[in-house]
């Protein structure tokens, strides 16, 4: 399972994989934005987005907008972790096809439970 | 000044002078007006150019209604300052006290690991009697599910600490949009010395749309708007209400 992380700030990149790795996720690679994260994205071989979505370049949201627009990328299951709070967002990030939303600051708990109930619908689809 | 009015005030100057000379006082008083048309003309031109720029200056101030949008911005960037001081407060003070909570457990297992390590090196020796060994063995014994304990207990510590790291994410966002609104106030403040003063004649012409989505970072002072949630539950709430 390869991982990719984005997000703009190198500390949230940092506790993010500290995390993933104490949940047994210990390949992870890292992108700032999203124009960095696609090239990644369409090499290959990421089994899961995690991405930020207030970033300079593209944004979270087009990001997930591209990946699902991507015929090879577009049932890569995505997680976002943001501090946008606004309903509109979590509606349109949703309507885009975000598997989970995550808002910060989070904990620990609140991040595995999400991975985990999207690896579950995963299972759940066959 | 162009070479042709140089020459002509040049001509009336020397002109001047000998009309002075020669007591021609008609004559000289023809050459001095020659001489401060010249200097008005050059004059009037240099005043024209300057209205021209203040004009444009202040034409492009009047459309540009984000000035008056930044006067609301002041009071809302002070709430965000607050909000950094507040939050990186109560991240070093959530590290700290997890600092806190972690280093007597640490030096508790190294005092009685140093103990136990002096017991049985005594025991190797063979210089413990039935006894003390009894007691060694009851100590080891309770040593080893504590060392668990504190050890689980130190890992949960340092996953907060690092959790509480992510003040400079939340933080990093807000100075950001502090350091572009001074920027702004700046670019508007030089443009307000150049077309010194008039503020109240500037029009709120362009209504851009506004983006509903657009990211904002983090929250500030959205505790009662009701378009805003305040937690994970409310999202998951939001979220499920859309049959996620």
């Amino acid at each position: 399972m390869k991982i990719l992380i984005v997000d703009d700030f190198s500390t949230m990149r940092r506790i993010i994989k500290n995390l993933l790795r104490d949940l047994g996720f210990n390949n992870t690679v890292e992108a700032d934005d999203g124009l960095t994260a696609l090239p990644i994205l369409k090499a290959g071989g990421i089994d899961f987005l995690v991405t930020d979505w207030n970033m300079p370049g593209m944004q979270g949201i087009d990001l997930l907008k591209t990946v699902r627009a991507d015929e090879k990328l577009s049932s890569l299951p995505v997680l976002m972790v943001t501090a946008e709070t606004k309903r509109e967002q979590i509606i349109e990030a949703a309507q885009a096809g975000v598997n989970g939303y995550v808002v910060k600051p989070f904990t620990a708990i609140t991040l595995k439970e999400k991975i985990d109930k999207i690896f579950e619908r995963i299972d759940e689809q066959g | 000044m162009d070479s042709i009015q140089k020459k002509v005030q040049l001509e009336a100057a020397t002109a001047l002078v000998s009309a002075l000379e020669a007591g021609d006082e008609e004559q000289a008083q023809k050459q001095l007006t020659i001489l401060t048309q010249a200097q008005e003309s050059a004059l009037f031109h240099q005043v024209g150019t300057l209205t021209r720029e203040l004009h444009e200056s202040l034409s492009n101030f009047n459309m540009d209604s984000r000035l008056a949008d930044l006067t609301n911005d002041i009071p809302n960037t002070r709430e965000r300052l607050n909000y950094v001081i507040e939050t990186t407060e109560e991240a070093a003070h959530k590290t700290l006290g997890f600092i806190d909570q972690t280093l007597p457990l640490a030096s508790d297992l190294k005092q009685t690991a140093i103990k136990i390590d002096e017991s049985w090196h005594r025991f190797r020796m063979r210089e413990m009697n039935a006894d003390e060994f009894r007691a060694l063995s009851k100590e080891i014994e309770s040593y080893l599910p504590t060392v668990k304990q504190h050890s689980e207990q130190i890992h949960a510590n340092l996953s907060e600490m690092m959790m509480a790291q992510g003040f400079q994410d939340l933080t990093g966002q807000v100075i950001r949009q502090v350091i572009n609104l001074v920027e702004e106030v700046e670019d508007n403040l030089v443009r307000l010395i150049k077309v010194s003063g008039h503020p109240n004649e500037h029009k709120q012409k362009d209504n851009k749309p506004v983006d509903p989505i657009k990211a904002e970072g983090p929250q500030i002072g959205a505790k009662n708007n009701p378009n805003v949630v305040n937690d994970q539950d409310e999202v998951d709430d939001l979220l499920s209400s859309l049959g996620f």
